[in-house]
């Protein structure tokens, strides 16, 4: 067929819902080898024609165009050919504003690998192999170095942050998780308490939404949640205001991973979704102090994101690839895509907080990129920028991408996208 | 036939120039006539009795002779002439001065003579119609003479009145005429005078015609035809004559009659009644003559000369010259292809067995009368004895000669300089050689002088040909596919490591051993450069570095998952490290375990006691970790654990009969589990779960109850250099690696020989490495590879292992020709780590 090889014409009805970027909802004929590109400037002249009606439209803006779901990025037969779908139908096209490549800002140095990092307004909290932690600002100002972990950390987690005191968690090869207070004013951290318990290397750790709770994975394949609160006051028992103050007990230890726990990440109040070099994901419902669900795959899992936004898991795994799973199917085929791009290992992951479909990995190859779920053949950026493998990422911050690695640095991206104005998501 | 009536015909002519000759000499002959008529007294009653008799023989004779007609018709011509010049130059020969006046007459004579004789055949043939009595059929034999007699007689008639007539019915038909006619003579003057044509002819000649003529015409002919007589018996006539009118039966006397006729007649012996007409004929003393000769079976004609010389017409001497000028036909001289299909197919009778030579019959009729015997063991389908005939093997063929082989070869196939002395070096081993001679140019072909190898090939030729095989080996026409084993396809077994993940880059020399934390989450390799690091696995982090003051050959994390031990081979020393990572109550826990000397309550040997020396570490080793250090006597090569974590062993190959030694930690004791040393001590393993010791030596592995002391089992490697043994975690299946490029997988249970021999490397292998959990192993070898192979034991005994080849990695690069030196598995997941000469650690997944 001649349309097959892009050389015939085929209907689409270009739609957008983004008001302001609305034409007319008229179906076009446009050549079947089209590309975004050439689509572009046909959208953009059409908007430029509406344009001189009410003057809105200032300068071209870049579009990406979403058919059957997915970002087009060759031809669009080519596209639709693989799709399957009919060439004689009128095929809508859904466009909208590219999202702003993200632009490097920073680069933090630290003496070791950086193993976790964590932003929260405009802090950076960053955990090292040299066994300390540092406290940076978004601009790059380094604020404080915290040592107090025996061997490297693993993971930080802001509990909360404000003008005065800023809490935060972190995790180490040592088996404990520490509980910090940070005085702004005075720049000055202690150590609330040490959680104690796990029986190996605490490898990830998770606040909780409504910040009471801690999450903490282990080697020694355990979960264990904690309590997060600093100031122990009324809800804390009798026993646990005992002990805390220097080391604190988990509240629950659950069991049921066979290996290592990767990753750990709060659902909702009551739910904590695990994954396990065991290849499997767990759900775990605080309440039955059980697995609510379970998800398996093939490899070992380092890395698993849920969105609450799209309710979606992504994972990153022993392989090259990243996967998208939808939990709340529990039969067919689990894995709804996979997202080929990355050329080693994907240590990490993290869903945007704000965009929907947007998330973005780092990889032992160096490389971090900003994928948009519709979008698994290429990734929408590639972050350069780091000399050695990505061990952390993390946009806790919509408005920065941070990532910290085996080059002894923190690399921060700031994104463009001009923020809706709408509480985040993290802030809950 | 037609031959025997030519025959006869030259018979008749000579007979009729005989006649002719007796014309002229008729007195001579007139003597032998009384002989004649003597002889013929006895024969004449026989004559009635015979005729009868012969009439069958008549009617086919008569059938013969109108063959004999259409013959003649055909080629009387050519015969006739050559009978004529025969018949010319025999009457020349044998009357050359009498005959005078008949060779005046020449050839005209002799052709009146040909059309003479044509036109009495058919007489004869209307003769032989006409002649319906039986009487006349007994003399049918003499047919064809009658026409001679005839003539002779009339030649006889006019010379000698008639008596002289050779053939019967020619007598008879004279007695006719005799009868119906009062003179003969007369009669043939009648014809002369009737005969216009005849007027200018010999007078001789006339008289015959005219005899043959008038005979038919004047005799009373009874015209009945060839019919039963007795029909008439009951008239008074016979039959009717050419007038139609009817012939009356003569008169028949009774007995008396007849008796008084036979005092009274004198002719009466001789006269003889003709059935057709009834009238008594008196036969001439010619027919009598001629009765008589043919009683006698004499032939006929008084006149004829049995034994006249022979005339080679076709002769059998080969002509000086050839008669004929005609080129020799081609198939004279080329074999027959139908002669040679007629001859083939017997051979192929033969062959088959279908057909039998006659000493095979006989044989077999032999065999069959003699006991029978019958061969017990053969198979029915042997069928060897026919197999030289169905299948031979043919002579092994020799090439043809080529240009090399020409004695004026093109120059580039003599050799130069260089393929000169490569031939002349091959002096020793001729058969490797390219050419078995040496190109040589001669200008001509008369300058190539006697070939000097000629005896000698010509021999070895033989030899060949005396040794060749005689079986034939059958060629198996099987596609080599089909032969290979059904495999499952790798993407069937996964998961196995397929890509290279991580390199753990630090150490600064070859990184000889690599040993795996029991929990997979940490490895320590040992390297070169005298230093122990330990690695965070999933991030390639060097956790630790511990220097040791030796080389490091073998490090071994100790299994037990409740120690953190790792059992360090550092030249002479075996140092025991904690580690410090994982849980730190097990760190603890293993220190305090290190630390406290037990009680030794029994004496250790001065042989032992001389290999070994345990010691607490100094200082300065202790805030490396190190714990207990033993003190070998030798060099440690290898190191490995038992699976509870309590006992391990040390291989040191240069300590003869104490190379192999076991150290029980919580004791602090060495044992010297051999007296004797069974060869070089290369490596040794504990089973995992049995009391049993293997201990591989360079050749093989002898395993050892430890609880009995006593050798259980020794595999048979047939190899040269083993590197290093795997056992799989069930415990029945070892996997040897060799230096010679083996991998030997035994199945303990089978046999001590390998189950199967891996040839995967191209180079030594290192060493090999079973995982815990999954089927899988790997390889190490110096050619850079690590190979990944699926090593299926299934529970069910029957089954034997399945072992695949999946993936070969190669990553590692190349130092000093070493390649990869030690692979080890991840407890848990797929992965595996391989050290190599490149001071890195890999890790596939």
């Amino acid at each position: 067929m001649e349309v097959e090889n892009g050389e015939g014409q085929v209907q689409v009805r270009l739609k957008t819902k983004q008001e302001h970027f609305a034409i007319p909802d008229v179906p076009y004929t446009v050549e079947g080898s089209v590309t975004t590109a050439e689509l572009n400037t046909f959208v953009n002249t059409l908007l430029e024609q509406a344009a001189l009606n009410n003057s809105e439209y200032k300068a071209p803006i870049e579009f990406d165009f979403i058919v059957f779901d997915e970002y087009l990025r060759g031809r669009l037969c080519d596209h639709i050919r693989e799709k399957e779908f009919s060439f004689e139908d009128t095929i809508d096209i859904e466009y909208v504003e590219r999202f702003p490549a993200p632009e490097p800002q920073d680069c933090l140095l630290h003496d070791d690998w950086v193993s976790a990092v964590k932003a929260c307004d405009k802090w950076i909290l960053t955990g090292c192999y040299d066994n300390t932690i540092n406290i940076w600002t978004v601009k790059g100002k380094h604020v404080l170095t915290i040592p107090g972990h025996t061997q490297p950390l693993k993971a930080v987690a802001w509990i909360s942050v404000d003008d005065q005191r800023g809490k935060f968690v972190s995790c180490s090869q040592d088996q404990t998780a520490m509980l910090w207070e940070w005085l702004v004013g005075t720049n000055s951290v202690e150590c609330v308490s040490i959680c104690k318990g796990h029986e190996r290397g605490i490898d990830c750790v998770d606040v909780s939404p409504n910040k009471t709770k801690l999450a903490t994975g282990s080697w020694d394949t355990m979960l264990k949640i904690w309590s997060a609160e600093i100031n122990e006051g009324c809800e804390g028992t009798f026993k646990r205001q005992k002990e805390s103050g220097a080391t604190r007990v988990p509240d629950i230890t659950l069991q049921g991973h066979r290996e290592c726990i990767s990753s750990v990440q709060w659902m909702d109040a009551e739910t904590v979704l695990t994954g396990s070099w065991d290849h499997t994901l767990k759900i775990w419902d605080l309440h039955l102090e059980g697995i609510k669900s379970e998800i398996s795959s093939n490899k070992s899992i380092f890395d698993a994101s849920y969105s609450k936004l799209n309710r979606l898991i992504i994972t990153a795994s022993a392989d090259k690839n990243l996967r998208l799973y939808d939990p709340r199917t529990n039969q067919g085929n689990l894995v709804r895509n996979t997202y080929f791009g990355h050329s080693q290992w994907v240590q990490t992951v993290m869903w945007s907080s704000t965009e929907e479909y947007l998330f973005i990995s780092g990889s032992y190859d160096n490389q971090n990129k900003l994928w948009d779920y519709r979008s698994p053949k290429a990734p929408l950026y590639d972050l350069l920028g780091h000399g050695d493998k990505v061990l952390d990422i993390d946009w806790s911050n919509p408005k920065y991408i941070v990532s910290g690695g085996a080059d002894n640095t923190v690399r921060v991206f700031k994104s463009r996208k001009v923020m809706v104005p709408e509480p985040t998501d993290d802030t809950k | 036939m037609a031959k025997k009536q030519v025959k006869r015909k030259a018979t008749d002519f000579v007979d009729k120039k005989k006649l002719k000759d007796s014309e002229i000499k008729s007195t001579e002959d007139d003597e032998e006539e009384q002989d004649l008529q003597e002889d013929l007294l006895q024969k004449i009653s026989n004559e009635d009795n015979d005729s009868s008799d012969d009439e069958g023989t008549e009617q086919i004779y008569q059938s013969d002779d109108s063959d004999e007609l259409e013959f003649e018709s055909d080629e009387e011509g050519n015969y006739a002439s050559k009978w004529d010049e025969g018949v010319g130059s025999e009457n020349s020969g044998d009357e050359e001065a009498e005959s005078d006046d008949e060779e005046q007459e020449g050839s005209d004579d002799e052709e009146e003579e040909d059309s003479d004789d044509e036109d009495e055949d058919e007489i004869n043939d209307s003769d032989i119609e006409d002649i319906s009595d039986d009487e006349v059929s007994d003399e049918e034999t003499n047919l064809k003479e009658r026409n001679l007699p005839k003539s002779k007689k009339s030649d006889g008639n006019i010379k000698k009145n008639g008596l002289e007539a050779s053939t019967s019915a020619n007598a008879k038909k004279e007695l006719e005429l005799q009868k119906v006619k009062t003179s003969e003579a007369l009669n043939d003057f009648k014809e002369e005078l009737k005969d216009p044509n005849n007027t200018l002819v010999v007078p001789s000649k006339k008289e015959e015609y005219a005899d043959s003529d008038t005979s038919d015409e004047e005799d009373i002919r009874n015209t009945v035809g060839n019919i039963p007589m007795h029909w008439y018996d009951e008239y008074k006539h016979i039959g009717y004559d050419w007038d139609a009118k009817k012939i009356i039966k003569p008169s028949k006397g009774d007995q008396i009659d007849d008796f008084l006729r036979k005092i009274e007649d004198p002719d009466f012996w001789r006269s003889v009644k003709d059935p057709q007409t009834g009238q008594e004929v008196v036969l001439t003393d010619a027919d009598i003559e001629l009765i008589k000769r043919i009683n006698s079976a004499r032939v006929p004609n008084p006149e004829h000369n049995e034994y006249e010389p022979w005339i080679e017409w076709f002769t059998n001497e080969v002509e000086r010259m050839p008669i004929k000028n005609v080129p020799d036909h081609k198939r004279s001289f080329l074999p027959s292809s139908s002669e040679r299909k007629k001859v083939s197919r017997m051979i192929h009778a033969l062959k088959m067995g279908w057909m039998k030579t006659m000493e095979e019959v006989e044989r077999e009729k032999k065999e069959a009368r003699g006991p029978k015997f019958y061969m017990l063991w053969e198979t029915d389908t042997s069928r060897e004895h026919m197999r030289r005939i169905h299948d031979p093997v043919s002579a092994p063929k020799r090439d043809l000669p080529g240009h090399a082989e020409s004695y004026n070869p093109p120059p580039e196939y003599i050799f130069d300089e260089k393929e000169r002395k490569e031939w002349l070096k091959l002096k020793d081993e001729p058969h490797k050689r390219k050419l078995h001679f040496m190109p040589q140019k001669y200008n001509s072909l008369r300058e190539v002088p006697a070939y000097p190898r000629y005896i000698r090939e010509r021999f070895m030729r033989c030899l060949d040909l005396y040794l060749c095989p005689r079986a034939r080996r059958t060629k198996l026409n099987i596609d080599a596919e089909y032969l290979i084993p059904k495999l499952p396809s790798p993407k069937d077994l996964q998961p196995f490591p397929t890509v290279e993940s991580l390199v753990y880059r630090g150490h600064t020399d070859l990184v000889r051993t690599v040993s795996v934390e029991p929990k997979g989450e940490y490895i320590v390799s040992g390297s070169d450069d005298k230093t122990v690091k330990i690695w965070e696995i999933a991030t390639g982090r060097c956790i630790r570095t511990i220097e040791t003051d030796d080389v490091v050959r073998c490090v071994a994390w100790c299994p037990n998952a409740k120690l953190s031990i790792i059992a360090v081979a550092a030249g002479n020393r075996l140092l025991l490290i904690n580690p410090k990572v994982g849980d730190k109550l097990l760190i603890k826990k293993t220190d305090d375990l290190l630390a406290e000397a037990p009680q030794n309550d029994t004496m250790e040997s001065e042989r032992i006691k001389t290999a070994v020396q345990w010691s607490v570490a100094e200082k300065e080793e202790q805030e490396k970790g190190v714990r207990l250090v033993i003190t070998h006597f030798k060099p440690i090569q290898q190191v490995t654990w038992h699976g509870r974590g309590d006992y391990v062993a040390t291989v040191m190959p240069e300590g003869a009969n104490r190379s192999a030694l076991i150290h029980q930690l919580s004791k602090r004791r060495s044992q010297i589990p051999f007296s004797k040393s069974k060869g070089l001590i290369q490596c040794v393993l504990f089973h995992p779960i049995k009391p049993c010791f293997f201990v591989a030596t360079q050749h093989n592995v002898r395993i050892y109850d430890l609880v009995k002391q006593e050798l259980i089992k020794k595999l048979l490697t047939n190899s040269k250099w083993i590197s290093g043994m795997s056992i799989h975690p069930k415990g029945d299946n070892l996997l040897v690696s060799t230096y010679d490029k083996k991998m030997l997988w035994f199945d303990l249970d089978l046999s001590t020989k390998p189950y199967q021999t891996l040839r995967l490397h191209k180079n030594a292998v290192r060493n090999v490495a079973f995982h815990l959990r999954y089927p899988l192993f790997a390889s190490a070898s110096d050619d850079l590879s690590v190979i990944v192979s699926h090593g299926m034991v299934y529970n069910d005994l029957l089954q034997n292992p399945l072992i695949v080849p999946v993936k070969k990695l190669q990553t590692h690069e190349a130092r000093e020709e070493f390649g990869v030196l030690d692979v080890a598995w991840h407890p848990v997941q797929p992965w595996v780590f391989s050290s190599g000469a490149d001071a890195t650690i890999r890790l596939y997944t």
